[in-house]
């Protein structure tokens, strides 16, 4: 195996980047699994379903496919909000949510992928814009435009929500929501209305993230589920409820993968990638940065 | 000229409650006057904690709760509190991973922020040992500390009536002297309904005090009353005490 510096060095950009796009990906189950303890397995759907608005946006109106995923965010967060109240009031306020609320939300996946199909077909689709193709160059280290403009996204995605929920009065109650429901009861806080916006909140970064995923390559309604496991493996990696941890993860994997590809070929990458999860959680089970 | 006696701050009257089919409490009659330190003493399992419970709003009861003059038929914790009667619940649960001025800032849940950051120094003045640790995060208090500060989130609304359930639950005996002295300065500052086990103390920082034993209120007295600790022993175990015990 001939390893270059610049090749190292590259898979590690790479890498990097791509671990920015995981982020994006990721954010919303970090809310939705991390703080409400809700296993919505079905997120990656709806970040398919923000890759076909982004492609709707772009390919019928003529707009950047992030600036369409911006325009689709209150949709996705009035979408969220919708999807938790149904989900409350079947499962969660009979205590039934651990196996039937599982069961919900692989149905909703399943339901939203048919209907991407149905509406979509099969084939992949891509979006045109101007960052969908060439590097920017600084020195030696070529960075994808299609690669940096999703990072970019996720980590701007991931500083605006911590300085959400670290600095406005909603953003602590979400903090405080998973781990004692009875005591913000007893602060006037209705916790239901707080899981019901942070849930929204989840949704709406599917937006976001479905219009980072048709940058950096074509999606068609099934490519969700490959990224369920990472998600989820992400998240726990990361430490639940910890952002900066689940960022660290992102990025730890990506880079995993990015250079498993480079020296051993890209059928490895997931196989090396979920043993780099099960090894931290061995040592330190609590994740990255997990309390 | 005959004067009336103050309507009472809480009422309580004919109160039942408990967990599905299981009644924890039967026919609870109790008050607290404003101004009063009042103690809820029993012995583990006679229902102080489900009372409480059933007073915030947190439990569905039977019976009359009357605050400040108001029904509170059908009122939930969050009407409860903003009326002005404030819950601590037991366990020192605060959110650890919030900062100590956070906390403070959750427990003003809805208030206009100038509001609340005033209110919210006023309760750390209660407390200077956590005032000095303000963006310091919860989790890094010792439990003494954490107790204090959810004593302080009750504070931070200004109650009319605070309700402290075991606040020195599963402290050392130093942590139990320190966070009891507390209650001294709050009970200068406003009214008090303390649930405690530990009688002495309880006795000490009260002025009224009910005896609770298996879901009835089984003795009520005025803390300086003769032969109290006895009276209070015999109610535990189902002995009348209604009047002073023969020596």
């Amino acid at each position: 195996m001939d390893v270059s510096l610049g090749l190292l060095t590259n898979a590690v950009i790479s890498g990097l980047l791509l671990g920015g796009f995981y982020a994006a990906v990721s954010i919303g189950v970090a809310i939705s699994f991390g703080m409400l303890d809700i296993v919505n397995i079905a997120h990656p759907a709806f970040i398919l379903l923000g890759s076909y608005v982004a492609f709707i946006g772009n390919s019928v109106f003529g707009i950047d496919p992030i600036l369409a995923a911006v325009i689709a965010l209150p949709a996705f967060y009035l979408l969220g909000m919708a999807a938790y109240q149904v989900y409350y009031v079947a499962f969660e306020r009979r205590d039934d949510q651990s196996l039937r609320g599982l069961s919900f939300f692989f149905g909703i996946l399943f339901i939203v992928e048919v209907g991407l199909i149905l509406i979509f077909g099969v084939d992949y689709t891509s979006v045109q814009a101007w960052y969908g193709g060439g590097n920017l160059s600084l020195g030696f280290i070529e960075l994808p435009w299609r690669l940096l403009v999703p990072f970019l996204l996720g980590m701007a995605m991931v500083a605006g929500l911590q300085v959400f929920l670290s600095r406005t009065f909603i953003g602590r109650a979400i903090q405080a929501v998973a781990q004692d429901q009875q005591a913000l009861r007893l602060m006037a806080a209705n916790p239901t209305r707080i899981k019901r916006i942070a849930f929204g909140l989840s949704f709406a970064t599917a937006a976001l993230a479905g219009a980072a995923m048709i940058i950096i390559q074509p999606v068609e309604p099934s490519i969700g589920r490959e990224y369920i496991g990472r998600i989820f493996a992400i998240c726990v990696l990361g430490g639940l409820g910890s952002f900066p941890g689940m960022v660290i993860a992102a990025v730890t994997l990506g880079i995993v993968e990015s250079l498993t590809s480079t020296f051993f070929g890209p059928s490895w990458a997931p196989a090396v990638a979920f043993g780099v999860l099960l090894l931290t959680l061995a040592v330190r089970p609590s994740g990255i940065l997990g309390r | 000229m005959p004067t009336s006696a103050p309507e009472p701050l809480l009422e309580v009257a004919g109160l039942s409650a408990g967990y599905g089919k299981i009644v924890v409490l039967r026919d609870v009659a109790l008050t607290v006057g404003a101004g009063e330190a009042v103690a809820l003493l029993g012995p583990n399992g006679a229902g102080k904690t489900t009372l409480l419970r059933a007073v915030s709003g947190l439990l569905p009861r039977t019976g009359q709760v009357k605050f400040a003059g108001r029904d509170m038929a059908g009122a939930g914790p969050g009407d409860t509190v903003r009326a002005g009667l404030v819950h601590v619940v037991e366990g020192h649960r605060v959110f650890t991973q919030l900062s100590v001025f956070d906390n403070l800032l959750l427990a003003g849940y809805g208030l206009p922020r100038p509001e609340l950051t005033r209110q919210v120094e006023e309760a750390l003045a209660f407390f200077p040992e956590i005032a000095a640790k303000r963006n310091d995060r919860a989790v890094t208090l010792s439990g003494g500390q954490q107790q204090m500060l959810a004593v302080a989130q009750g504070l931070v609304r200004r109650p009319k009536l605070l309700m402290l359930d075991e606040p020195s639950a599963g402290l050392s005996p130093v942590l139990v002297d320190r966070v009891l002295a507390a209650m001294v300065r709050l009970r200068e500052a406003g009214t008090i309904l303390l649930v405690e086990q530990l009688i002495e103390k309880a006795l000490a920082a009260s002025d009224r005090v009910y005896a609770l034993a298996r879901g009835s209120i089984v003795l009520q007295a005025r803390t300086d009353e003769a032969d109290l600790p006895n009276r209070l022993e015999h109610a535990y175990f189902g002995q009348d005490v209604s009047a002073p015990l023969a020596s």
